[in-house]
């Protein structure tokens, strides 16, 4: 178990390391937490509230998701299967995390799932895209995810607070789509994923007025399945072309 | 919504975190995700992000009516526009408000 305890064994350089390597994000990170504190305070949470959400739920997209679906007085099973989707993106980032700290506890394992971000799993990969152990392993990960979560909660909190001051006729919470549009045109790189985000974009539109709701459902689903379609017709036809050239 | 209600929104998007960020590290050594999920899985969130900010853009808040350009349309193709050549978040929300208040005041639309 030499292994295990090299990964585990706090590494002062690994630390050091991981925190110099997250620095750079961490201004924007406080600027996204700074932007979801607002619109949390201006779509009518209580104080309380903000600061419950925002310590509680740590997930930027998911809480924004989540805010006109309160102020519209949804169901609650629609807001957390909303919240459910918009994070599914955890799961393919956790599934490419964790095989790395399968030694760990359970119960640190739980915590360091809940504080890991999208960009801090990113940086991670980078350096380690190999989950064989290695030391020093598990201080580089920490110097990257608790700077990350501190900076998300400055700016939160923040936010809250800063949100009472801002007059509603500056329209604050467009800043929120904005951030929400900096996160998905990443996501659209390929035609698959644009069509199918042309298609959810159009019929969350169109069935807007549903009730529950349900037009944000039905839009993901009929988006995904278009992006889905779109993939296997570019799989069939990408070898046919293939074909057509010799 | 009631002061409760919002409370337990509040836990059950807690649940929502925990389960898709940890549920990998609990339980991930003994599931293995089939091919076809896993695609499903890499364009579900895209689609959720463009079904929620879809109707913020295109709808007009006091009638619900389809307006295909207006000020938020033309701040979030602006605004899209700056990302990709800075790829700066930061930068893209102070620009695209700047833009989405110039048309406000201006009166454009």
């Amino acid at each position: 178990m030499s292994d295990a305890s090299d990964v585990t064994t706090h590494d002062p350089a690994a630390w050091r390391d991981g925190v110099r390597t997250g620095i750079p994000t961490l201004f924007g990170i406080g600027a996204w937490g700074l932007v979801v504190g607002v619109a949390m305070i201006k779509s009518g949470l209580t104080l309380p509230q903000a600061l419950g959400m925002t310590l509680m739920v740590f997930a930027g997209s998911a809480q924004l998701a989540s805010l006109p679906l309160i102020a519209a007085g949804a169901p609650i099973w629609v807001i957390f299967t909303t919240a459910l989707v918009v994070n599914l993106r955890f799961v393919i980032f956790s599934a490419l995390l964790a095989p790395h700290f399968g030694m760990l506890p359970w119960y640190q394992r739980l915590h360091l799932g809940f504080v890991s971000g999208d960009i801090s799993v990113a940086l991670f990969l980078q350096r380690y895209p190999d989950p064989a152990p290695a030391p020093g392993k598990l201080s580089y990960l920490k110097g990257l995810l608790y700077p990350n979560w501190a900076s998300w909660q400055v700016g939160s909190i923040a936010g809250i607070f800063l949100g009472n001051a801002v007059p509603a006729e500056w329209g604050l919470g467009f800043a929120g789509t904005l951030a929400i549009l900096c996160v998905m045109v990443p996501m659209v790189v390929s035609r698959p994923a644009l069509c199918g985000v042309l298609v959810a974009g159009g019929i969350s539109v169109l069935a807007a007025g549903l009730p529950y709701k349900l037009g944000l459902l039905a839009a993901v689903v009929i988006g995904m399945v278009t992006a889905m379609a779109v993939d296997e017709l570019g799989d069939k036809f990408a070898p046919a072309r293939k074909e057509e050239r010799r | 919504m009631s002061d409760m209600e919002i409370w337990i929104v509040i836990v059950a998007l807690a649940v929502s975190t925990a389960i898709t960020r940890s549920g990998f590290w609990l339980v991930g050594h003994k599931v293995t995700i089939p091919r076809r999920v896993q695609e499903m899985l890499r364009y579900a969130p895209s689609c959720a992000l463009a079904a929620i900010i879809g109707p913020d853009l295109l709808l007009d808040p006091s009638t619900q009516a389809l307006t295909l350009l207006n000020g938020k349309v033309l701040a979030g193709i602006a605004a899209v526009g700056w990302y990709l050549w800075r790829r700066n978040m930061l930068e893209t929300i102070v620009f695209g408000m700047l833009f989405f208040t110039a048309v406000r005041l201006l009166h454009l639309f």
